[in-house]
């Protein structure tokens, strides 16, 4: 958990420590974080983390939503989201 | 920044292994000597990585079927399904088809892919409908989910208890609710518990979608699949085939016992507006269903076939993807020993499936074996013997 950042978002921290299997290259997790560009995840993987991050908050997030979602920021706010409704 | 600008990083490796002459996506069969062999950069091969289930491609009564059809009806329909391209061949195999089934109704496609994208396209609208697909799905049901343009959900591989946690979730708006799943999955062989899904999907007020494409004329005890395996036949909603591995030629099909399924034909993009099969193609299929109908010898010989590999293959001490089954799968640590590996059983001239991410469950690297009930005694030791090879060469990969 050393190389996440200080964020007093939960959501954040608990998506970083969910995201670790795939960031293989150990880079310090950000919002920024893209999940292709930076973690150079194959897309499958990406969805097979969501399928972590839903039951983890027993939420289901569609695949035109994570389609839609670039970096760790975004996964975080579309979680929020979909909690709130 | 141009169109072709993204395609770069995957051009280097495709055409590096291209110019070595060991591109696994660009063999040629130079020339088709039976149902398992094939002339291959000039030498003859054991075919171990086609899906020619039950061998039929050289089916004497299947040739002479096709060729009558081309003779009588030509070369092409010039037509597509919906307007100008239907002839009385596509509605008997659609009959033939149903019959054999026990579904009422049956709706004939030109492809497999086809199949699955033209009827989960049609069945799920946005806003309205939700499709929850298991995670290995073929890339034609997710196309198909994205065609459609409805609420999408993954639930994880075999698990009917991922597919309950979901669909507890939905919104209650969303009134259709259609679950695809595969018979059995075609990169590890492994099949799917289609009773749990079956409960699962109609406790929660779904249909269940069935895709038999590796399982039809191959699973249950009449050759109908892994529905028929599980005694679901009757309690499925949708069951979707091809014609293109155990029935030996192209084209696909989605069969209902709900007579709604006719509504595909004026709704489904894939159907309308393609041109429907070569009355060769229908000519063929037609002659093999009835093979696969009343020549159960034929599945018999495979599943023989399945056991002899399934066991050799699992002595030499490789990590197998699953129970027996008509694909054996040998797993390997990474895609450079399994490239290698695909590369040694070439040279030892058996072809097989090299399978790398990102197309593969769990981001895998795979050799895929298709075992034929064409393969005979001397198919069988060869492939056996390059496995036996392989063993040898790659110690690290088991």
């Amino acid at each position: 958990m050393s190389a996440i950042q200080e964020d007093n978002d939960l959501v954040f921290h608990k998506i970083c420590s969910l995201i670790e299997p795939i960031n293989q290259k150990g880079l310090k997790l950000t919002r920024e974080t893209d999940f292709i560009a930076d973690l150079e995840a194959e897309s499958v993987a990406v969805l097979d983390v969501v399928m972590e991050i839903e039951d983890n908050y027993d939420i289901s997030i569609p695949m035109n939503v994570i389609s839609e979602i670039k970096t760790i920021g975004e996964l975080v706010d579309a979680i929020h989201e979909i909690k709130k409704q | 920044m141009n169109l072709f600008d993204k395609f770069e990083d995957k051009a280097v490796v495709y055409n590096q292994l291209s110019d070595i002459g060991k591109n696994p996506f660009t063999v040629v069969m130079e020339e088709i000597i039976s149902p398992t062999r094939a002339k291959i950069k000039g030498r003859e091969t054991v075919l171990a990585g086609t899906h020619n289930y039950l061998g039929l491609t050289f089916q004497e009564e299947a040739i002479k079927a096709a060729q009558t059809a081309l003779a009588e009806q030509g070369t092409g329909t010039t037509g597509s399904r919906f307007a100008n391209g239907t002839f009385s061949g596509h509605r008997h195999l659609e009959e033939q088809l149903a019959d054999y089934l026990g579904l009422g109704h049956c709706v004939v496609f030109s492809t497999g892919y086809q199949a699955n994208l033209g009827a989960i396209s049609a069945l799920a609208h946005p806003g309205s409908d939700v499709i929850l697909i298991d995670a290995d799905c073929h890339a034609c049901i997710y196309d198909g989910c994205q065609l459609s343009g409805a609420e999408t959900i993954r639930f994880r591989h075999n698990s009917p208890e991922s597919l309950d946690k979901r669909m507890a979730r939905l919104d209650p708006e969303l009134k259709g609710r259609l679950v695809c799943i595969e018979g059995m999955y075609s990169m590890f062989g492994d099949v799917a518990p289609i009773k749990e899904f079956a409960e699962v999907t109609h406790k929660h007020g779904g249909m269940l979608y069935v895709d038999e494409a590796h399982s039809f004329g191959v699973y249950g005890s009449t050759g109908r699949g892994c529905s028929e395996a599980d005694d679901m036949m009757e309690h499925i909603d949708f069951y979707s085939g091809t014609f293109s591995k155990s029935l030996a030629s192209i084209g696909g099909f989605v069969a209902s016992r709900h007579k709604e399924l006719e509504y595909l034909r004026f709704s489904s993009r894939p159907y309308m507006f393609t041109a429907s099969p070569s009355p060769a193609n229908i000519a063929s299929a037609t002659a093999a269903l009835t093979a696969i109908r009343s020549k159960h010898e034929i599945r018999t010989k495979l599943w023989e076939n399945v056991a002899r590999l399934h066991g050799s293959i699992k002595q030499l001490g490789f990590t197998l993807a699953a129970d027996p089954a008509p694909v054996i799968s040998v797993l390997f640590p990474n895609r450079e020993i399994a490239f290698a590996a695909w590369s040694f059983l070439l040279e030892q001239g058996v072809y097989v499936n090299l399978a790398i991410p990102p197309g593969t469950p769990n981001a895998t690297s795979l050799l895929r074996l298709s075992v034929s009930a064409a393969h005979n005694g001397d198919d069988l030791d060869k492939i056996v013997a390059a496995y036996n090879g392989m063993a040898a060469q790659f110690v690290d990969a088991k």
